[in-house]
C-alpha cells in the first residue's frame, strides 16, 4: 500500500515552482472533454503524491494551466499543462509518478520547466487520416485544391451569432497523399490566440466541399491527431 | 473500442460515457478466462458508475483469475438510435465485444422504474427478453439488488436471482458455471437446476408453479423439484471487517453523479422505521471497525485522488465507532485538503461537533428527514424523532451559519389525516420561527426551509407491506391541501409526481402476471421511466389495461394479513410474524426501540453477522 505523506517530508522551494507536463491524448480518451479533462488531471496530480501548491482562498484548490484547447473527436501527443510544486521534486520523479497513475492514452511524455509562456504558440501540426467511401488519388487531389489555394469557409458560431469565416486564412500549409485507400493530410493551422481555428473544422468544411465523409458512418472514420505546437516561423516547435 | 463505434461516438452526446479506457478499468485475456461476466447497471453510466455495489462485485468477480466481469450501462437515447439505424449490438465496456457472446449477464435491479431500462438493454444486446425463449446459446441472465427481494414481476425475463449481498454468492455462481462447463454436463436447464439447489440465495422462478384463487390473489407458490428450497434465503457477509474491499478503482473520465469516495461504513439499519425497505432487507446490523475503516479510507485517497470522503450507510450517526473514526481521518484528511461528508443524519444525534467535522460546512443548507408532521404519525411510522430533536437540531445549523434547511416527508401514510398534512406547514413554520429566535443566527440573511414530500410507497419486506396506497385522487388532494396551508415564503413547498410513484407502487408489489404488461411496455419502446422526461402515466395505464393488469389491485389493496404473498418466496431473514407486530403497533401508535436498546426480535439474528448488536443464536422463529 502506498501512502501519499511524503510529499510533507520533501524540502520546500523558496517560491512555488510551474513545471510544465507534455501529454499524449490518443484513441479512447479524445473522447474526454475539456471539463472531465481538468477533473481527472486534479485526481491524478493528487494521487501522484506530487507536492502540489494550493491557492490561499476560502476554498483552496490546485492551480492548473492548460494549453491549446482540443476539441472532443481530435487526438494529441503535444497537450500542455502547467502546475504548481511547493517542495522540492525532480522533473523526472513527476513524470515517473505521474505515469504510474495513467493509462497509456493519456500519458506524460515530457516534464519541464518552461522557458516560454502558452501565448509564443502560433501554429498546430495536425495529422488526418480519412478513410472514406470511393477515396482514390483523384479525390485526394480534390482535397488537397480546396485546401491549398481553394475558398473553403466555414460557420463559426460566436455570442454575436453565426456567420462565414474564410478557412484559408486559418490553414498555413497542407499537404495531401494517397495510400492504401487511405487519404493523409498534414496541415498546420494557426493556433494563436484570438486566432486559434478548431481541426475538426478542416474536416466540416471539406466534408461541405469534397463529399467526403458524408456516407455511412460505420465503414467510414477519421481520425484527427494533433503532432506538434509551433511557434511564430511556422516551424520551431514550441516547448 | 472498436472502428464501427468510433465514428458513431463523434455523432453522440458525451461520447465519454462510451469510450472506456478508464483507469483501473480491468483488462484481462479473454481466451484465457474461463468465463465472462457481464455486469449491467440498467441507467446512463454516469449513474451506473456512481453505484458502490456495482464496484465492490466488479472486483470481486476479477480478483477470481478465471473470470472477466466487465461493465454494461444503456446507452442513452441518441446513442440507442445510432445503434439500431447501424445495426450495432450493444457491447461491454471493457473489450468492446457484443454482449449476447457473454456467459453470464448479471443486471442489478436498484429500482422500479429502471424495469423497463432493462428490457431495452436485451432488446440492444439481442438476447430474447423472455427467459423461456433462450437457447443454449445464449447467456444466463442473473437479477440481483433491492428489488430482486420481489423478482415476481420481471421472474419472467431473468433465468434466476442472486438474493441479498452478492460478494460470494456470484463467484460461486459462476464457478459452478465454469465447472459444469469443464464436466460437459452444462446445459441451461441442468446449471440453473443445479444453481437453485446447491447455492444458498440463488433463486430460480422457472422452479416453481405459481397458482392463483379466484380473486387474483396468490394460492401457492410450489418448487418443482424436491431438491430446490421452499423459500430462497438472501445471502450475507457476516464480517464486514473480512468483505472484500475493492482497493483499486475504475475512475471515470466524466463524472459520475456520485463522484467522491464511498467508505461504507456498516450494513443495515438499527432504526426499524415502518416504512422502510432498506432498513429491513439489510439486517443484521454489521458494523466495520474503526480501525479498518480508516486504513481502507486511506487506501481509497492514496489510490484515486478523491478530493472527498462519503461515510454511507443507512443512518450514519448510528455507528457506535463514529467519533474515533472521523477523528482518526481527519488527521490525515485535512492536510491533504479531503473533505468529509456525512449523507445521513438524523436530527436526534446532530451536535454542533460533527457538524464542524463534515464537509457540508462549506455549503449552507442542510437536510433532515422528519417524514411526518406530527408526533403521532411518527410514532406510527416508528420514526422515534421529537419535534424537540429537529429544532435542536436546526438550532444547531443555524448557529453554525447555516440558512437553508430541506425537510423531507411522506403524504399518504397509513393512518394520515388532514391534521398531519396540516402538521408538516406547521413545522417548517416553527423551523422559520427558530431562525428568528436564534441570536446565533448569520446576521442580516433570510432563512430558506424546504419541504419536499414524497409518496408513501408500500414495498415488500416491511411492516407497511400489507397496506394500500392512497389513490391518485386522494395523494393530489393531500398535495393541494398542504400547497394551501404553506404561507410564508420563507418555506418552499415541493413533491414527488404521484404518478410515478402509483406506478412504481404496482411494479414493487406486483407478481408474475405483471410480466406481460412489461412486455407490451418493452414492445411498445418504454425505456428510462427512472427519468422525468421519459415517464409516461397514460401510456403505462394503457398497457395496463390492454394486458388485463388492474394497477389498483396491487397499488391500492390492502393486502391480506394471510394472504400469500408474491414475494413470500423470498427470506429476507426478518420474520413474516416481526412485520405483523410491527404493524400492530404502528395502528397502536406505539415506538419500538431501536435494535441497540432492545431486541425487538426480528430474526435476522439467526442469519449470524460479526460486530452487530443482536443476540446471538437463532432467537426467533
Amino acid at each position: 500500500m502506498k501512502n501519499n505523506d511524503v510529499k510533507f517530508t520533501l524540502p520546500m522551494l523558496a517560491e512555488p515552482r510551474t513545471v510544465r507536463l507534455r501529454f499524449r491524448k490518443v484513441d479512447n480518451l479524445q473522447y474526454i472533454s475539456h471539463l472531465d479533462l481538468q477533473r481527472t488531471f486534479n485526481r491524478v496530480l493528487v494521487r501522484a503524491g506530487l507536492p502540489l501548491w494550493y491557492t490561499k482562498g476560502f476554498n483552496p484548490h490546485i492551480k492548473m494551466v492548460f494549453g491549446m484547447p482540443l476539441p472532443v473527436g481530435s487526438e494529441s501527443e503535444c497537450e500542455m499543462l502547467d502546475i504548481r510544486i511547493e517542495r522540492e521534486m525532480s522533473e523526472a520523479e513527476i513524470k515517473e509518478r505521474l505515469n504510474r497513475e495513467l493509462t497509456d492514452e493519456l500519458l506524460v511524455l515530457d516534464v519541464y520547466v518552461p522557458s516560454e509562456k502558452f501565448t509564443a504558440i502560433a501554429y498546430a501540426e495536425y495529422e488526418y487520416t480519412i478513410v472514406t467511401t470511393g477515396a482514390d488519388a483523384a479525390l485526394a487531389e480534390q482535397v488537397e485544391k480546396a485546401l491549398v489555394g481553394g475558398n473553403l469557409t466555414v460557420t463559426k458560431k460566436s455570442k454575436s451569432g453565426e456567420k462565414e469565416i474564410s478557412l484559408s486564412e486559418y490553414i498555413h500549409s497542407a499537404e495531401v497523399t494517397f495510400d492504401a485507400g487511405v487519404i493523409a493530410i498534414r496541415a498546420k493551422l494557426s493556433a494563436a490566440e484570438g486566432k486559434y481555428i478548431s481541426p475538426e473544422a478542416l474536416i466540416t468544411a471539406l466534408r461541405r466541399e469534397t463529399g467526403i465523409l458524408t456516407g455511412d458512418p460505420t465503414s467510414e472514420h477519421y481520425r484527427i491527431l494533433r503532432c506538434r505546437a509551433l511557434l511564430a516561423d511556422a516551424q520551431t516547435e514550441f516547448r | 473500442m472498436n472502428e464501427k463505434i468510433s465514428s458513431i461516438l463523434k455523432t453522440v452526446e458525451k461520447p465519454g460515457r462510451y469510450s472506456g479506457g478508464e483507469y483501473g478499468a480491468i483488462l484481462k485475456d479473454k481466451n484465457a478466462v474461463k468465463a465472462r461476466f457481464a455486469f449491467c447497471f440498467p441507467d446512463t453510466y454516469e449513474i451506473g458508475m456512481s453505484n458502490l455495489g456495482m464496484r465492490i462485485l466488479y472486483g470481486c468477480l476479477n480478483k477470481e483469475p478465471d473470470i472477466w466481469c466487465e461493465r454494461v450501462f444503456a446507452p442513452w437515447v441518441d446513442m440507442q438510435e445510432k445503434m439500431r439505424t447501424f445495426d450495432v449490438p450493444l457491447w461491454a465496456h471493457e473489450s468492446g465485444d457484443p454482449v449476447k457472446d457473454f456467459d453470464i449477464v448479471g443486471i442489478t435491479l436498484q429500482y422500479e422504474m429502471c424495469y423497463t431500462t432493462v428490457l431495452r438493454v436485451l432488446q440492444l444486446s439481442k438476447i430474447p427478453l423472455l427467459a423461456a425463449d433462450r437457447g443454449e446459446e445464449d447467456p444466463i441472465i442473473v437479477g440481483g439488488g433491492p428489488c430482486a427481494y420481489n423478482p415476481e414481476p420481471v421472474a419472467d425475463f431473468f433465468d434466476c436471482f442472486s438474493i441479498g449481498e452478492g460478494e460470494d454468492n456470484l463467484v460461486e455462481f459462476t464457478k459452478l458455471y465454469i465447472r459444469m462447463k469443464e464436466e460437459g454436463r452444462y446445459t441451461r436447464e441442468a446449471f440453473l437446476h443445479e444453481a437453485a439447489a446447491t447455492i444458498k440465495g440463488i433463486y430460480v422462478p422457472s422452479l416453481y408453479d405459481v397458482s392463483y384463487n379466484d380473486d387474483g390473489t396468490i394460492a401457492a407458490i410450489t418448487p418443482k423439484f424436491d431438491d430446490v428450497p421452499k423459500q430462497v434465503e438472501k445471502c450475507i457477509i457476516a464480517d464486514m471487517d473480512q468483505a472484500y474491499f475493492p482497493e483499486n478503482v475504475v475512475m471515470p473520465y466524466i463524472e459520475a453523479v456520485h463522484d467522491r469516495i464511498m467508505l461504507e461504513v456498516y450494513r443495515g439499519c438499527i432504526r426499524g422505521c415502518r416504512f422502510c425497505q432498506a432498513g429491513m432487507i439489510y439486517r443484521p446490523v454489521r458494523e466495520k471497525s474503526h480501525e479498518v475503516l480508516n486504513k481502507q479510507a486511506r487506501c481509497l485517497y492514496d489510490n484515486t485522488g478523491y478530493e472527498e470522503i462519503s461515510l454511507t450507510s443507512l443512518s450514519i450517526s448510528d455507528y457506535t465507532e463514529l467519533e474515533p473514526l472521523t477523528r482518526e481521518l481527519l488527521e490525515w484528511t485535512d492536510p491533504n485538503m479531503v473533505s468529509l461528508s456525512l449523507p445521513s443524519l438524523r436530527v436526534d444525534s446532530f451536535s454542533r461537533e460533527l457538524m464542524d467535522r463534515i464537509a457540508s460546512v462549506r455549503t449552507s443548507s442542510l437536510t433532515f428527514a422528519p417524514e411526518a408532521g406530527t408526533q403521532r404519525l411518527r410514532d406510527v411510522i416508528n420514526k422515534n424523532v421529537r419535534e424537540e430533536d429537529l429544532m435542536r437540531a436546526v438550532n444547531v445549523a443555524f448557529s453554525g451559519g447555516k440558512t437553508n434547511v430541506k425537510l423531507y416527508f411522506m403524504n399518504g401514510l397509513p393512518t394520515e389525516t388532514s391534521e398531519d398534512i396540516e402538521g408538516i406547514a406547521t413545522l417548517a413554520q416553527r423551523v422559520v420561527h427558530e431562525y428568528y429566535q436564534n441570536k446565533e443566527r448569520p446576521k442580516g440573511c433570510s432563512p430558506q426551509v424546504t419541504i419536499s414530500v414524497s409518496c408513501f410507497i408500500p414495498k415488500p419486506f416491511t411492516p407497511f407491506q400489507w397496506e394500500a396506497q392512497d389513490t391518485m385522487e386522494m395523494l393530489k388532494e393531500k398535495q393541494e391541501y398542504l400547497r394551501e396551508k404553506v404561507t410564508d415564503r420563507k418555506v418552499r413547498y415541493t413533491h414527488h409526481d404521484a404518478r410515478v410513484s402509483h406506478i412504481e407502487a404496482v411494479l414493487a408489489r406486483g407478481n408474475r402476471k405483471l410480466g406481460k404488461a412489461l412486455l407490451l411496455a418493452a414492445e411498445e419502446g418504454f425505456c428510462f421511466d427512472a427519468w422525468d422526461e421519459f415517464f409516461d402515466y397514460d401510456k403505462w395505464l394503457s398497457v395496463f389495461e390492454r394486458t388485463g393488469i388492474d394497477p389498483a389491485f396491487f397499488a391500492n389493496r390492502q393486502m391480506g394479513l394471510d394472504e400469500v404473498l408474491p414475494w413470500d418466496v423470498i427470506d429476507c431473514g426478518v420474520s413474516k410474524e416481526f412485520f405483523k407486530r410491527e404493524r400492530a403497533r404502528a395502528y397502536a401508535e406505539a415506538t419500538t426501540p431501536n435494535c441497540r436498546e432492545k431486541c425487538a426480535g426480528c430474526g435476522a439474528n439467526r442469519l449470524g453477522g460479526v460486530r452487530t448488536c443482536c443476540p446471538s443464536g437463532g432467537a426467533e422463529k
